[in-house]
């Protein structure tokens, strides 16, 4: 049986499982430091998809996780996270600016071009 | 190890058949983390639903459950705990199906104090047969049955089932995920009948007809119109006129609980004891 994708595939600080999101934008509207946005996707239902610009910057609060609707973005465990050699970024100033971005860009990603 | 959700999910039924951005999701999310919480086994534990877009609830979780008539929820759960005392029993209802048409079911739920959880999700709307008014539906809002505007007075839930003796009482929003994993926690572990409230979204028929097409704007405005109990309580008459209060609103842990009385009439059909008189209640009528 294949790992399930609610298990972290590695050492990702946050990762998602495409098939069940419906990209509703609630997890880029709750995330604090910018790591989230929303990729035009053509296969999607409403046509974008979630996408992980940031990784790094993750500061694992885990509001995007407990937030979603559908089982589509977990968040990693600290210590295990640690184990993997890894660890949570800090609160910036440089990532608040660039989650406003993302908000005033309508949730999409700072990477996508015009307006959804 | 992160949360692993595989374990009390029915992987095979995902993605869920909600609308995206539904606050149904994130209840049962919180709902399965709160059973983590607990630590119970999942042949422990009951889901009832009845009928809805809460209706879904118990097909995604892998508990024992039911999937019930409209608005009976409450009344098959009565049997199921009477049956089996043993067990925590959990419904799960929307604002229609257990303020409409099981109305009844709920409020004499709630005066037996029978050791039920019963979680409403509160969506403002029936969502599922595309918005038509609820009893909840604010004064003024537009739906498909009230095209002019709602001109009926709307329920307040937790008042409506703190006057009908539940014990525990508890309103929560889907915006506070975590404060809602607590509440649920509190609400499953109190002995006697647990009302949860939750307010969720329904951007899909309560917002399109009400300019708010977005989950986001209809969660912006359920977080405007609720606001924590301490900071309600400090408020003038005035003020508390638009806002509904989040948290526990009533816990009493004193009230009879309908199951231990159930065995104590067993007992005198058996022989063991002498019959119930009014001498065995404090308060008598």
């Amino acid at each position: 049986m294949a790992a399930s994708p609610m298990v972290n595939p590695g050492d990702q600080p946050v990762w998602v499982n495409t098939d069940n999101c419906k990209a509703c934008d609630i997890c880029v509207s709750v995330c604090p430091s910018g790591v989230l946005g929303m990729r035009y996707e053509s296969t999607s239902t409403l046509g974008a998809m979630i996408s992980i610009d940031h990784p790094e910057a993750c500061i694992g609060c885990n509001e995007c996780e407990l937030s979603c609707p559908d089982f589509a973005i977990f968040v990693a465990d600290r210590k295990e996270l640690k184990a993997a050699g890894v660890s949570f970024a800090k609160l910036t100033d440089d990532a608040k600016t660039r989650q406003a971005a993302v908000i005033a860009n309508n949730y999409m990603s700072l990477n996508e071009q015009g307006a959804k | 190890m992160a949360f692993n959700y595989d374990k009390y999910l029915r992987l095979e039924k995902m993605p869920t058949l909600w609308c995206w951005g539904c606050g149904d999701g994130v209840i049962l999310k919180a709902f399965v983390r709160a059973i983590e919480k607990m630590n119970i086994a999942q042949d422990d534990i009951c889901v009832v639903s009845g009928i809805g877009c809460s209706g879904r609830f118990s097909s995604y979780v892998d508990f024992n459950t039911v999937h019930t008539t409209h608005g009976r929820t409450v009344a098959y759960a009565t049997g199921i705990k009477l049956a089996r005392p043993d067990k925590l029993v959990v419904c799960v209802a929307g604002d229609g199906d257990a303020l409409a048409i099981g109305g009844n079911h709920t409020i004499h739920g709630c005066r037996r104090n029978i050791d039920l959880t019963l979680i409403i999700i509160n969506n403002f709307i029936y969502g599922l047969t595309n918005s038509q008014t609820s009893p909840t539906t604010p004064r003024g809002m537009w739906t498909v049955s009230q095209k002019a505007g709602n001109i009926d007075p709307t329920f307040n839930t937790c008042d409506l089932a703190i006057a009908a003796g539940a014990s525990f009482v508890a309103r929560e929003s889907m915006i506070e995920p975590k404060k809602l994993e607590k509440s649920l926690v509190k609400a499953m572990q109190h002995k006697g009948f647990s009302m949860m409230e939750v307010l969720s979204n329904c951007h899909i028929n309560l917002g399109r007809k009400n300019k708010m097409m977005s989950a986001m704007a209809n969660l912006e405005w359920i977080d405007s119109i609720t606001v924590s109990k301490k900071k309600y309580d400090t408020l003038s008459e005035e003020e508390q006129l638009n806002l509904l209060p989040t948290g526990v609103l009533k816990e009493d842990t004193e009230a009879l609980e309908y199951c231990e009385m159930y065995a104590e009439i067993q007992k005198v059909h058996q022989g063991q004891r002498a019959k119930i008189t009014q001498a065995d209640f404090a308060k008598k009528i």
